[in-house]
C-alpha cells in the first residue's frame, strides 16, 4: 500500500489533530516543571526587587509587606557600586577561578591522556580518581580542615619531605589559607576534569590518530590538528561548568575557613552569606543578588546565541 | 619503489601466536593480495609491514634495509584504513597536504603536489568541501591520495572495500586498479574477498591460522591449489575434495572413490605422484570443470539440490554421505532425484595427501 | 598503540601518586572516625596515620552514648539530621524526576515546553546564594522553614535542570518504533507513556534518580539557610559540632563524615556510566 491509501483508509486519525492532540499532551507534561520554575523565578525576583529599593530587614520589626515604608530609592544599588567588600570578595572568587580552573583543567587532561588505552587496572584506578567529586562538599571541606591543622597531616608529610620539623597554621595565615582553599577545591573537582575530558578523548577516533602518525606528524602535532579540534566543544563545556562552579563557591571553603582569616577567603557567595545571616540587611543583599543575577543572565543568554550561531554556521 | 621481504617473521600477542613464521617476497611494484579467512594473520602481517606492531622475531626489509625500530611515521608507507580513517574535521585538501604541512614543506611545494595529486584523483572540485558527508569512494579517493601526497614507497590497503555495499565494489574494484597503474606503485592490499583478490592482485599470498599456505598468481593460485585449504578456499564453490584409495590395476593407476566407484585410469605423471601418497589421497577437481558422462563411466551420485544463481546451476550431489557440486551451464536438463555420472575434464583433476592436505604434483 | 616499558613505568608512577593523593583525605578521615579521643589531637611525632587503638566511641558518641569521660553527651544526637538528609533528599529527588521527566517527555517527543530548557540552564547557572533572600521569606510565609519538606520543595526545583536534562538525553536515545507501533495499534498517548516508555526507562531513570540524589544529599549552603534546629541536615549538624563549648571534636565530626560520605561515593560507582551525561547536561554521553 502507498501512503495515499493508508491515509485513505484509515481516517481516524487525521495527522492534525494528532499534532493538536501531541501539542495538548506536551504542555500539559511540561507544566509542572514550568510551574516550578516560576515558582522560584516570578516570585523571588518580584519580592527581591521590591525589597531592594527599601531599607527592610527582618529585624526592623515590619512585615516585608510593608517595606515600603522604608523606602530607598536606588541608594542601596548606588551602594553596590561603591562597596569595597564586595568587589574584594569577586576579586578573590575570580582569583579562584583563574588559579583553579586552569590547575584543573591541565591536570585532568594529563590523566585523562594516561587514561586514553587500556592497560591492567584501569577501571580501580579510574573509580578511585573519580572518588572526590562524589564527597560531599561539606564533608571535603572538612577532610581538608583537619589536614591543614597545624598538628595535621599535610605538615607531617611536609616535615618527612623536607626533613624538618613544619608547624605552619596554614588556615589562619591570609594567603595560605587561600591555597589551602584552592587545594581542596582542587582535590575536589580535577577529577570531574578527567571524568569529561576521558570522555571525550576516548571519542578521538583511533584509526584517526594512528592515520596521522603514519603521515609523520609528532606526538604534539597530533595533539595540535586531531585531538584538539576534535574535543573543542567537550573542552569549552569542561571549562564552562567549573567556571560557574567555581563563581558559586561555597561549602568547601565555608567549612574550612568561614571566609576567614578575616576576609582573607571571602568569597561572593560567603560575602552574601555573612550579610544575609549577621548583618541581616537584607535589602541591601537582595540590590546585589539582583546586580549578579542581571550581570549572569545577560551573559548566559549571550553565550547560548553565540553557540547557537556558531552551530549554525557550521 | 621499493620491495619488500619478510623473514621469518612471528608475531605473539601473549600466549597466542597471530602469525607462524611467514616468509614472503614481494616485487617492487607489485600488487600483492593477502587473503585469508578473518584470524588468519594478514592484517597482524600488515601491521608489521606498517609499523603499528613490533614482530616477535623474524625481519622486515623494505629493499636492503631493515625496518626493526623504525617507527611507523618515518617508513615511507602509505596506508589506507578500512574506514578510510578521514579526518572528517577538515577540507579535503587539508585531509590531502595533512602529511606535508606536518612536515612543514614549502608552501609552492605543498599547492604544486596537492593539485598534481587532486588532478590525477579527479578531486580539484571538491577540494575546499569539508571531508564529512563525501561518498565512500570519494573518501577512498581522498585516503589514497592523502597517503599517495607523502609519494610513499610502499601502500598498504586494509580490506578498503569492506565497508562499501556489494553494487559499488565493482566500480571501487575497477577504480583502485586503474590508480594503482597510476602509480605503479609496490601494493599489499589485505582482504578476505577472493574476488577482490583474483580481480586486481599479481600475486595473492593465501593464509590460514598465522600460516602461509600459498603464493602465487591468481591463476596459479586457482589451478593448482597448494593443499585442501586452499583448494577449498578458493573458488565459488571450493573445489570437490573426495577421500580415495589409489587402486593398481592392468590398465594402470585408479583411484578407488568407494561408494562413488573408480576414478578414469591417471595420467602416467599423476599416477607417479599418487603412487607416493602413504595412505589415501584427497581426489580434487573443480566443479566448474566436469562433464556428464554415460552410466557406468564416471561417479554415480545422486541430485540431492539444483540451485539456479543466473547464469549458471549448482548442482549439489551425494551418496552414501559423500557429497560434491557441480556448476553446468543454465540448459543442462537435471532433475532432483537423478542418478548422474560426473568425470572431471581432462586434465582438470587434482591429488592431495590425505594425511598431510599438501598437493601431490606432478615431478 | 606500542608504548615503550618507560612510557608504561611512567603512566603507572603518576597515576599511583595521584590515587594516592586522591586518598590520603579520605583515608584521614576514616582513620580519624576509628580514633580514640586521646588519638585525635596527636601531633608531631605522635602523629598516627592509622589509629593505634581502632574504636567505635565516635559513632556511638554521635548517636548519643557518651564514649568517653572527657567529653559531655550529645543533647541532640545525629539520627535525627540523618533522618532529615534522607527524607529531603529523597522527596526532593522525586519531585525533581517527576517534573522533570514529564517535561523532557513532552520537550522530546511534542518538542514542548518552549523557553524552558533555557530557563532551566540559568536556574543551574545562578548561585543559590542570590535568591536565598527571597526563599527564606516566602517559606517562612508558607511555614517552610526548618522543615524536611520545605527543604525538599528548594531540593526539587535546584535538581530539576539536572533530572530534564538526563531525561531528556535519554528520551532522545530511544527508538521510538515501539511507541508508534503501539499507537498505531490504537492506544491513547498517556497509555504508551505509562506502559510502554517509562518500564523501557527503567535504568535510565534509576541512574538519573541516583544523580539527582547524590546532588541533594551533598547539598549545605540551602539547608544551613532553610533550617536551623528541629530538621538540620547531616552537614549543618556536622559544622554546628565544633562550635559547641566541648571544643573540636574531631573523630565525632569523622565519623559523621564518613556517614555522609559513604552513600554518594558507593552510589556515583555504581552509575559511573552516567556520570559524565549527568554532569555535562547531556551534553556529552559516555
Amino acid at each position: 500500500m502507498t501512503s495515499a491509501e493508508i491515509s485513505k483508509d484509515m481516517p481516524a486519525r487525521p495527522a492534525a489533530r494528532e499534532a493538536d492532540e501531541g501539542a495538548r499532551l506536551g504542555l500539559r507534561l511540561t507544566l509542572p516543571a514550568q510551574l516550578l520554575v516560576l515558582f522560584i523565578s516570578v516570585f523571588p525576583l518580584l519580592m527581591q526587587l521590591y525589597i531592594s529599593l527599601t531599607d527592610w530587614s527582618p529585624l526592623s520589626g515590619l512585615g516585608w509587606p510593608r517595606a515600603y515604608e522604608l523606602w530607598n530609592g536606588f541608594a542601596n544599588y548606588v551602594d553596590v557600586a561603591g562597596d569595597g567588600r564586595l568587589w574584594s570578595a569577586l576579586g578573590r572568587t575570580a582569583l579562584v577561578m583563574v588559579v583553579c580552573v586552569p590547575v584543573e583543567f591541565l591536570l585532568g587532561l594529563a590523566l585523562a591522556t594516561l587514561f586514553a588505552d587500556s592497560f591492567p587496572g584501569k577501571r580501580v584506578f579510574y573509580s578511585i580518581l573519580i572518588m572526590p567529586m562524589m564527597v560531599v562538599p561539606a564533608v571535603a571541606g572538612y577532610m581538608f580542615y583537619m589536614l591543614f591543622q597545624s598538628g595535621g597531616p599535610v605538615n607531617d608529610i611536609l616535615s618527612s619531605l623536607l626533613g624538618m620539623p613544619v608547624t605552619v597554621a596554614w588556615l589562619s595565615d591570609p594567603m595560605l589559607a587561600m591555597l589551602a582553599v584552592m587545594v581542596a577545591d582542587i582535590w575536589q573537582w580535577t577529577p570531574l576534569m578527567f571524568l569529561i575530558l576521558l570522555a571525550g578523548l576516548v571519542g578521538v577516533p583511533e584509526d584517526q590518530m594512528k592515520a596521522a602518525t603514519l603521515l609523520g606528524a609528532s606526538p604534539w602535532q597530533k595533539f595540535r590538528t586531531i585531538v584538539l579540534p576534535r574535543m573543542k566543544t567537550i573542552i569549552i563545556i569542561a571549562l564552562a561548568i567549573r567556571v560557574i562552579e567555581c563563581f558559586k563557591i561555597f561549602d568547601t571553603l565555608f567549612i574550612m575557613t568561614g571566609g576567614g582569616p578575616g576576609v582573607a577567603t571571602e568569597t561572593i557567595s560567603v560575602y552574601i552569606y555573612k550579610i544575609t545571616t549577621q548583618d541581616l540587611i537584607w535589602g541591601y543583599v537582595a540590590a546585589i543578588a539582583l546586580v549578579i543575577l542581571l550581570v549572569l543572565s545577560v551573559a548566559c543568554v549571550w553565550a547560548i546565541k553565540r553557540m547557537a550561531r556558531k552551530e549554525r554556521a557550521a | 619503489m621499493t620491495a619488500i621481504r619478510l623473514e621469518n617473521l612471528v608475531k605473539r600477542f601473549g600466549g597466542f601466536t597471530a602469525l607462524k613464521s611467514m616468509d614472503l617476497s614481494i616485487g617492487d611494484g607489485e600488487f600483492m593480495a593477502l587473503l585469508g579467512p578473518s584470524g588468519c594473520g594478514k592484517s597482524t602481517t600488515m601491521n608489521m609491514i606498517a609499523g603499528m606492531e613490533e614482530p616477535s622475531e623474524g625481519r622486515i626489509l623494505f629493499g636492503d634495509r631493515d625496518m626493526a625500530g623504525v617507527a611507523m611515521g618515518r617508513r615511507g608507507v602509505g596506508f589506507v584504513f578500512q574506514n578510510y580513517a578521514i579526518f572528517t574535521h577538515m577540507t579535503v585538501r587539508q585531509n590531502l597536504d595533512y602529511g606535508l604541512r606536518m612536515a612543514r614543506s614549502p608552501k609552492a611545494e605543498i599547492a604544486r603536489r596537492t593539485a598534481a595529486i587532486a588532478d590525477l584523483l579527479q578531486l580539484g572540485d571538491l577540494l575546499d568541501r569539508p571531508a564529512s558527508g563525501l561518498s565512500v569512494n570519494i573518501l577512498q579517493r581522498v585516503a589514497i591520495g592523502r597517503s599517495a601526497m607523502m609519494e610513499p614507497a610502499i601502500f598498504l590497503l586494509d580490506e578498503p572495500l569492506s565497508n562499501v555495499d556489494a553494487a559499488f565494489r565493482a566500480v571501487m574494484r575497477t577504480e583502485l586498479k586503474h590508480i594503482q597503474r597510476e602509480f605503479r606503485q609496490t601494493m599489499v592490499y589485505v582482504t578476505h574477498d577472493q574476488l577482490e583478490a583474483m580481480t586486481m592482485a599479481d600475486r595473492i599470498a593465501v593464509m590460514d591460522h598465522g600460516v602461509l599456505q600459498q603464493v602465487g598468481t591468481p591463476l596459479e593460485v586457482y589451478n593448482n591449489p597448494a593443499n585442501v585449504f586452499v583448494a577449498r578456499f578458493i573458488g565459488a564453490p571450493g573445489m570437490n575434495l573426495l577421500a580415495g584409495v589409489p587402486v593398481e590395476g592392468a590398465e594402470g593407476l585408479r583411484i578407488d572413490l568407494g561408494a562413488l566407484g573408480r576414478s578414469a585410469v591417471l595420467d602416467a605423471p599423476l599416477a607417479a605422484a599418487a603412487r607416493r601418497a602413504k595412505g589415501g589421497v584427497q581426489f580434487g577437481f573443480r566443479p566448474e570443470q566436469v562433464d556428464l558422462v554415460a552410466a557406468g563411466a564416471g561417479l554415480g551420485m545422486t541430485v540431492g539440490f539444483v540451485e539456479r544463481i543466473g547464469a549458471r546451476t549448482i548442482v549439489h550431489l551425494e551418496r552414501d554421505g559423500i557429497t560434491a557440486k557441480a556448476v553446468f551451464d543454465n540448459d543442462t536438463r537435471v532433475l532432483v532425484g537423478d542418478l548422474v555420472h560426473l568425470a572431471p575434464h581432462p586434465g582438470a583433476l587434482r591429488l592431495f595427501d590425505a594425511a598431510t592436505g599438501a598437493a601431490l604434483r606432478e615431478v | 598503540m606500542r608504548r615503550s616499558p618507560a612510557f608504561e613505568a611512567f603512566r603507572y608512577a603518576a597515576i599511583l601518586l595521584a590515587c594516592a593523593i586522591t586518598l590520603v583525605p579520605i583515608l584521614w578521615m576514616v582513620s580519624m572516625a576509628f580514633k580514640p579521643i586521646a588519638e585525635w589531637q596527636a601531633t608531631g611525632a605522635d602523629l598516627t596515620w592509622f589509629p593505634k587503638e581502632p574504636t567505635l566511641d565516635n559513632f556511638r558518641y554521635i548517636f548519643g552514648e557518651s564514649g568517653s569521660n572527657l567529653i559531655v553527651a550529645l543533647d541532640r544526637t545525629a539520627a535525627k539530621p540523618i533522618l532529615s538528609s534522607l527524607l529531603s533528599a529523597s522527596l526532593g529527588t522525586l519531585i525533581a524526576m517527576a517534573a522533570g521527566t514529564s517535561a523532557a517527555y513532552g520537550l522530546s517527543r511534542f518538542g514542548a515546553g518552549g523557553n524552558l530548557p533555557l530557563a532551566l540552564i540559568q536556574l543551574r547557572l545562578f548561585p543559590p546564594m542570590a535568591v536565598m533572600i527571597p526563599v527564606m521569606m516566602m517559606w517562612s510565609f508558607l511555614n517552610l522553614m526548618d522543615t524536611w519538606w520545605g527543604l525538599a520543595l528548594i531540593y526539587g526545583i535546584v535538581t530539576l535542570p539536572f533530572a530534564f536534562w538526563l531525561m531528556k538525553t535519554f528520551f532522545d536515545d530511544m527508538p521510538r518504533e515501539i511507541e508508534e507501533a503501539a499507537l498505531v495499534e490504537g492506544c491513547s498517548r498517556g497509555r504508551v507513556f505509562w506502559r510502554i516508555t517509562l518500564p523501557m526507562m527503567r535504568a535510565p531513570l534509576a541512574s538519573a534518580a541516583l544523580f539527582v540524589f547524590i546532588l541533594n544529599w551533598s547539598d549545605y549552603l540551602i539547608a544551613l539557610l532553610l533550617t536551623t534546629r528541629e530538621w538540620v541536615t547531616i552537614p549543618v549538624y556536622m559544622a554546628s559540632l565544633s562550635s559547641s563549648m566541648t571544643g573540636q571534636l574531631y573523630g565525632a565530626k569523622a565519623a559523621l563524615g564518613l556517614i555522609a560520605a559513604v552513600p554518594p561515593v558507593f552510589l556515583g560507582i555504581m552509575i559511573q556510566r552516567h556520570l559524565v551525561r549527568g554532569l555535562t547536561f547531556g551534553a556529552l554521553k559516555q
